[in-house]
């Protein structure tokens, strides 16, 4: 009786202190619409990746408030300061970038031609090329992923043009693979998703993250 | 009856597994860098499934429509309401993500509030401030200092977060002092004396609880516990009204009537304003992003008093969510405390000794939320 009451009584301090912790959903502050551009050598094989990631509303009202009066668009010379600190502090991040040949991770350079522009609809675009490290084969199939980790940055590749391939070898393709929407996922299995994601850097924002698949003869 | 040797080590595991798995969580020490993308807090990861996948596609969801009911305020002034009601909700689901002011204020709960209508007021101001703050900075770069929001956010919240953290340190060191010191007498006590009969003292405390001053015996199927809680079920009833007077001292006078326990003083309602005056503002002095990204959003659309009007009603709405965490921080102590009934002695232990680690995760989260941010500043 006492040792049970003693077990329950603890019992209750853990599953208390779990449920605090348990509804940790991060809240997307920053909705990004992406469209990569995969480079391709003279060898047939991917040199770079050319991201161009168009802001939300109000992500963009934040970074341009204060630069202009009126009706008047931000100058890409206003905002090459931002633009610079972006790509650097991605650096941290990969560049929200997973790129595999064959499933194997790619390594990325530093980025080179980087800007951020204010479009005509107010929304601000970043834009900067990413070359790899090693051009990579497409060969076996090249996935390209953008995503943030954390979820603070929603990405979504463009519904129209996501993934296009610039100098590809011929009869390349491009698939698009989305996971479920949001909250569809299967409940009951709650608890055992719940204990192996709560490391931190968990790829939470990997399950929500489409995926472009590249194929080349 | 002392505890076993093999139940002992099964609830020190249990606490030490709680307090593993807090570290483990990402969310509460901000571990990774900055999000490049983010001006002021940052707040951790996400589980896409499950609860917290629905919670996520809610807030996503609302989120999107706070600019879409922005624009429609800028057509037609009626839909400010639109825009109030659907930035309440947003704080409702917002809050019930991770950041480390629901910790701070659970925790703080669990550790030294007894009177659910207080911890309900220090949720509602660490709120409350949480909108204010993010309205300030924007106000004073706009319209004082007439510089871009975007670089005053960033040099004022680094300020605001170092002074934060700061703060949910020092909260924690005082709980763990305070709190370390209560249970160590507890220890003692138990050891020294043999526990008192269970029935007698079980009339008495509920006899003690019945006039319902306390707050939770409002509740009916509170009740029940509030009545076997021993420690808070006297002192509720004796100084609840007159706390805020004398908020550390306890009078023990006759008509009092209540059961004098080997050291009266260890076991007052430890409540201080200037404890929770520091909880309210390390809770609440982070300002979110959403509000200000909302905020410039509507600065930028001209409708600045819109945008204040929707941070302060996401605050509300935030406020709900800390304010039933408060509530069932204290709710499960309540209850484990009951569960571990009988015995007083043994209860006063147990709720002793929740408190103690209770204060324990807010110093360990405070450190680490400090450290992570000297760390990465440097």
């Amino acid at each position: 009786m006492s040792s049970a009451r003693v077990i329950a009584a603890a019992a209750l301090i853990l599953l208390f202190t779990v449920s605090v912790i348990a509804p940790a959903a991060a809240h997307p502050h920053v909705f990004v619409v992406a469209k990569a551009e995969l480079v391709f050598g003279p060898d047939g094989r991917i040199v770079a990746i050319r991201h161009a990631w168009t802001f939300d509303d109000m992500y963009s009202a934040f970074v341009t408030e204060g630069l202009t009066t009126g009706d008047a668009l931000a100058t890409k010379e206003q905002l090459a300061p931002l633009a610079k600190t972006n790509v650097e502090q991605l650096a941290e991040w990969n560049w929200f970038t997973v790129g595999k040949a064959a499933g194997v991770k790619v390594a990325f350079a530093a980025p080179v031609e980087y800007s951020l522009e204010e479009g005509a609809d107010k929304l601000v675009t970043l834009r900067f090329t990413l070359p790899l490290k090693t051009p990579a084969s497409a060969r076996k199939a090249f996935a390209l992923q953008v995503y943030d980790p954390t979820y603070f940055v929603a990405f979504e590749f463009d519904d129209k043009a996501p993934v296009t391939l610039v100098g590809p070898p011929p009869g390349c393709s491009t698939n698009m693979w989305k996971p479920d929407p949001l909250g569809t996922a299967d409940t009951s299995k709650l608890s055992e998703s719940f204990f192996t994601n709560l490391s931190p850097g968990a790829d939470f924002g990997a399950k929500l993250a489409s995926r472009a698949i590249i194929a080349c003869p | 009856m002392p505890l076993t040797i093999r139940q002992r080590n099964f609830a020190l595991a249990l606490a030490g597994a709680a307090v593993a798995l807090l570290l483990a969580d990402g969310s509460l020490l901000a571990q990774t860098g900055r999000n490049p993308f983010a001006f002021a807090g940052n707040e951790g990861s996400v589980n896409p499934v499950g609860i917290g996948g629905w919670l996520l596609a809610q807030q996503a969801a609302l989120y999107q429509m706070i600019t879409g009911a922005v624009r429609a305020a800028k057509a037609d002034g009626s839909a400010v309401w639109t825009l109030a009601g659907i930035s309440f909700a947003y704080g409702v689901f917002h809050a019930a993500g991770p950041g480390h002011g629901k910790a701070v204020v659970a925790s703080y709960m669990i550790a030294n509030e007894r009177a659910l209508r207080r911890g309900l007021v220090i949720s509602f101001l660490a709120a409350l401030l949480q909108g204010l703050v993010a309205i300030a900075i924007v106000t004073v770069a706009v319209f004082v200092l007439g510089v871009p929001a975007r670089g005053f956010t960033q040099s004022a919240s680094s300020v605001i977060e170092t002074a934060s953290y700061a703060g949910v340190a020092m909260l924690g060191a005082w709980l763990v002092w305070r709190k370390g010191r209560d249970f160590i007498a507890a220890v003692r006590r138990r050891r020294e004396a043999p526990a008192q009969p269970a029935a007698v003292e079980r009339i008495e405390l509920v006899a003690a609880a019945a006039p319902a001053r306390y707050a939770f015996a409002a509740a009916a199927p509170a009740h029940a516990f509030t009545a076997a809680i021993p420690v808070r079920g006297r002192h509720g009833h004796c100084h609840q009204s007159s706390a805020p007077a004398h908020p550390q001292g306890h009078i023990h006078d006759e008509h009092c009537g209540h059961f004098h326990a080997p050291d009266p003083r260890t076991l007052g309602t430890g409540f201080s304003w200037r404890t929770a005056a520091v909880t309210v503002f390390s809770a609440g002095s982070r300002p979110c992003v959403g509000a200000l990204f909302v905020l410039v959003f509507a600065l930028a659309q001209g409708l600045f008093a819109a945008g204040m009007a929707a941070v302060l009603a996401m605050s509300l709405g935030t406020a709900i969510t800390t304010g039933a965490l408060a509530v069932c921080a204290v709710f499960f102590k309540g209850l484990a405390v009951r569960l571990a009934g009988g015995n007083w002695r043994r209860s006063e232990l147990i709720a002793r000794g929740v408190e103690v680690l209770a204060a324990a995760v807010v110093l360990v989260v405070g450190i680490g939320l400090l450290v992570g941010f000297v760390v990465e500043g440097a």
